[in-house]
């Protein structure tokens, strides 16, 4: 185990874990650039959205995360306010992992995290991620609301008719919970209409993946365990979730450990059934299940959210729903599927630093402007709000929806 | 902190407060690479976007007698850009343009940060490409080119630094030049038939100025590839394959590595190579107009090894793996650009010995390295590629290590050094290398080479700024 290797610091615990996965980043940069070879065409891409932004060394892609850790275990560098911003401004979009081709790979993200843990024992965490880890420690959201609001999206007639036993729970998840309501909205009439059996949780918490994400794994787990009742207290045998953050959270995060050799993350006993509100969507469109009452005559182009696609491999099914839309033309941007380009929110980033994470959006904006799209459509209301509020502050003339909030446009009730 | 802020300052100034620092958590990334080179802190990292601003850091460094140190991505294998005597370090990644792609006359013109997956990206799209050697996607176009760096093509065309069409230079002393046909008009086609000013600045590793433009020629895609595949027992064997072969001029590519080198990733440490594999395995890449065309280039192949088989050569039938061999047709590829086939699992450490040598010297050479590395416990991963020219190109020997054990860092990098001493007598001229190979080629090197080296460097560069030490000699 690297944490007994004679040469590094024994005192950050969580990155000596894991030296010798960040012993095996050779320094090669091959993490700084997306790019594949095709017989058409070439693809080449920057995808770090931090590399874009601050063009250092210190802040390129996985490279530049191995670096920092192995600098503080050598005791080369001190946890600095300097290195708290480069491992801050990560927005844990997972670009640098999927081009890493050494054995660093399986734990570049587990590096981010452990980073970021080691950096709340020097108190060397940005203040606003400080505000919510405090307030979601006593009311379950990083959105300063009171958790008794958490269900005040939910009209009282869908309410009352919600069943105490359901094959799935809902998982809403706390930006659709609090801020974009109009997607758990949605979700909840599409099934409804669908007549998918699901109920939603009277005592939901935040998955925990913002606390993932920024190295609070103790917190989390507190997080994971509660939420892990509720399929028990339900009778249900899954969760659906219409956020991409939150299905990382359940399905990886709750249930899988790290790379072979290291303990796991969180240590619960979670297996249960995850999926994405699209994944259950366009299964019952494969099979036939699904009526449409009109046509949603627009172009459409959609957004990859890391969390969802890069770090969980589900690209086909949110297109196979846009396309099965009467009328909805349907466009790619360039940067699609694993090599799709961050929101900018991710990882704590729109909390700490949210000038950088518009522009971050700007950009994203900016490509799906590009192709001629009239909507710029994703499946993370996380993403979904960020992009929409660059939109807005671009004074662009796209419009923002969730793929439910357009589905259900045109799903026959 | 290092370097003043003083100086820092005056950076700021130039290029903008958020585009130069002294902050070490932010230099520290520079401060090594790859290879087993002593790491050293530069004392200011800058980012430069115009050739102004570089005028401008270069004067500065004159004037305070502070070394600079060009830098793109570092991805060099070599300690090219370890700030020896710390000092500016020149990170040149803003400045990423290609400036034009002239298909009517065959040449595109780049800036030092452009990459090779941008580069081929936009040829493609055109038709053309440039040669594509063994990096990331990451990897500079223009450094590659300005220090020897191969390509994909380099059995047809040569390294890429033959490919070089013109260019803009700014000198240590901040003045700009350009050099070529540029010079004389905007077209970027050509270096002849002018004096070769370019060669004061092609394979000095960034000590006589810095590159801030260059012109490439650019070559049609031919749409009709193969990979023809060859293997031997004996490096002797599969060089006389490889001359007769490349003799004919007929191939993009003629390629050899040894039974290490074609493991993925390269046995770290040394593992003995099963009894009934043979030792070598070359691929050749050819390619065509017409299908006919590359049927007539397949059969001049196969005379070529039945002309040898007949003369005693030893070569064995093997066929690509079907993968390997997309890698090689559908270049650039993730494939060829990896680095997991050499250092997977390893440690972290790449490094090499190598590389321009004459072919007749490579069994030679192969044999006591093979030796050597076995003494070291290290696997002798060697490759052979027959370059357009002479019959000469690289003998390279890829070398995993483990970066967490200072005793194997010190192993590996006595066995390299071993390696280039036995080689340098024997005509192996060392690409990128390092400081410590320098001072081995040094001790062989003309006085009257060395004289000159040193006095067109103190032509240049008079108060030795640029990337001082790299060369050995300054």
């Amino acid at each position: 185990m690297g944490a007994e290797h004679p040469l590094v610091r024994k005192d950050y615990e969580k990155l000596a874990e894991l030296y010798n996965y960040i012993s095996m980043c050779t320094h090669c940069s091959n993490c700084k650039y997306l790019y594949e070879y095709g017989a058409k065409e070439n693809f080449a891409a920057i995808g770090c959205p931090q590399g874009d932004k601050f063009k250092l060394d210190s802040y390129f892609g996985s490279r530049a995360k191995s670096s920092l850790a192995r600098g503080l275990l050598k005791d080369k560098l001190q946890f600095t306010d300097s290195v708290m911003h480069a491992v801050f401004t990560c927005t844990t979009c997972g670009a640098c992992q999927q081009m890493c081709e050494t054995d660093f790979k399986p734990a570049i993200m587990r590096t981010i995290e452990a980073l970021r843990a080691e950096a709340w024992r020097f108190g060397k965490v940005p203040e606003a991620i400080k505000r919510w880890s405090n307030h979601i420690k006593v009311e379950r959201n990083p959105y300063m609301e009171k958790h008794s609001d958490r269900l005040n999206w939910l009209p009282n007639s869908v309410k009352e008719s919600l069943p105490k036993k359901a094959t799935y729970v809902y998982f809403v998840g706390c930006t659709a919970s609090y801020r974009q309501k109009q997607i758990a909205l949605a979700t909840v009439n599409i099934f409804k209409a669908l007549g998918v059996d699901f109920t939603v949780a009277q005592d939901e918490w935040c998955c925990g993946s913002p606390l993932f994400r920024t190295g609070q794994w103790e917190l989390a787990k507190e997080f994971a365990e509660h939420n892990a009742t509720l399929l028990d207290r339900y009778g249900a045998e899954g969760f659906i979730t219409s956020c991409a953050g939150c299905y990382k959270a359940l399905k990886k995060d709750y249930q899988e450990g790290l790379p072979e050799g290291y303990k796991d993350k969180l240590g619960i006993n979670f297996e249960a059934k995850v999926l994405h509100s699209t994944q259950v969507i366009a299964e019952m469109i494969r099979k036939g299940e699904v009526e449409f009452k009109g046509k949603f005559e627009k172009v459409v182009t959609y957004h990859d959210p890391c969390h969802l696609g890069r770090h969980c491999e589900v690209y086909e099914d949110p297109r196979e729903v846009l396309k099965a839309i009467p009328g909805l033309k349907f466009v790619e941007m360039p940067r699609n599927r694993k090599f799709s380009f961050c929101c900018g929110a991710g990882g704590g980033v729109r909390a700490a630093f949210p000038e950088y994470s518009l522009e971050t959006a700007a950009k994203r904006v900016a490509e799906a402007e590009e192709t001629g799209a009239e909507i710029l459509t994703s499946t993370c209301p996380f993403c979904y709000r960020n992009l929409s509020d660059a939109i807005t502050l671009a004074g662009s003339k796209m419009k923002m929806m969730d793929v439910t909030e357009i589905l259900s446009e045109v799903l026959k009730k | 902190m290092g370097g003043n802020d003083r100086i820092l300052k005056q950076l700021q100034e130039i290029v903008g407060p958020e585009y130069a620092t002294n902050d070490e958590a932010l230099m520290y990334p520079y401060s090594y690479d790859l290879t087993w080179n002593d790491p050293h802190m530069p004392d200011y990292v800058v980012l430069p976007k115009t050739v102004e601003q570089i005028q401008r850091i270069l004067r500065l460094a004159n004037k305070e007698r502070i070394p600079v140190v060009p830098y793109v991505t570092g991805t060099n294998i070599g300690g090219l850009c370890i700030p020896e005597e710390g000092g500016i370090l020149m990170d040149l990644k803003r400045m990423d343009q290609i400036l034009e792609i002239n298909t009517e006359v065959g040449y595109a013109v780049i800036e030092p940060g452009v990459s090779h997956a941008k580069f081929s990206a936009a040829l493609k799209k055109h038709g053309y490409e440039f040669g594509w050697g063994v990096h990331p996607a990451s990897a500079s176009v223009l450094a590659m080119a300005i220090n020897h760096g191969i390509g994909h093509l380099n059995g047809r065309f040569g390294i890429n630094s033959q490919m070089i069409s013109s260019m803009e230079v700014v000198l240590p002393t901040g003045e700009v030049a350009k050099i070529g046909s540029c010079a004389y008009s905007n077209s970027w086609h050509s270096l002849y038939p002018l004096p070769m000013l370019a060669g004061l600045f092609i394979g000095w590793l960034g000590t006589t100025g810095i590159v801030t433009k260059l012109g490439v020629w650019i070559s049609k895609i031919r749409p009709y590839k193969d990979v023809l595949t060859i293997a031997a027992e004996s490096a002797e064997d599969i060089t006389k394959y490889m001359v007769a072969w490349r003799d004919l001029e007929l191939c993009d590519e003629v390629t050899a590595v040894s039974w290490w080198l074609a493991q993925v990733p390269i046995p770290y440490p040394y593992k003995e190579k099963p009894a009934d594999a043979p030792e070598w395995f070359s691929y050749t890449v050819i390619s065509g107009w017409s299908e006919e065309e590359l049927a007539y280039k397949r059969k001049m192949w196969k005379e070529v090894v039945e002309r040898e088989r007949a003369k005693g050569v030893k070569l064995i039938d093997y066929e690509y793996p079907p993968e390997a061999k997309r890698g090689r047709t559908e270049l650039p590829s993730r494939i060829v650009g990896s680095t997991k086939n050499y250092s997977k699992a390893c440690g972290g450490g790449l490094a090499w010995p190598g590389t321009f040598t004459p072919c007749k010297s490579w069994p030679i050479i192969y044999n006591k390295w093979k030796e050597i590395y076995i003494r070291h416990n290290l696997s002798p991963a060697v490759r052979f590629t027959d370059f357009r020219g002479s019959h000469y190109g690289m003998l390279r020997l890829m070398t995993p290590f483990d970066k967490r054990d200072p005793k194997a860092v010190e192993n590996a990098r006595k066995a390299m050094k071993e390696c280039v001493e036995v080689g340098v007598p024997l005509g192996l001229l060392p690409y990128k290398p390092p400081v410590e190979y320098w001072n081995i080629m040094n001790k062989y090197a003309d006085p009257g080479w060395i004289m000159l080296l040193t006095k067109i460097k103190d032509c240049l560069d008079p108060n030795h700024i640029m990337n001082p030490g790299k060369l050995g000699v300054r």
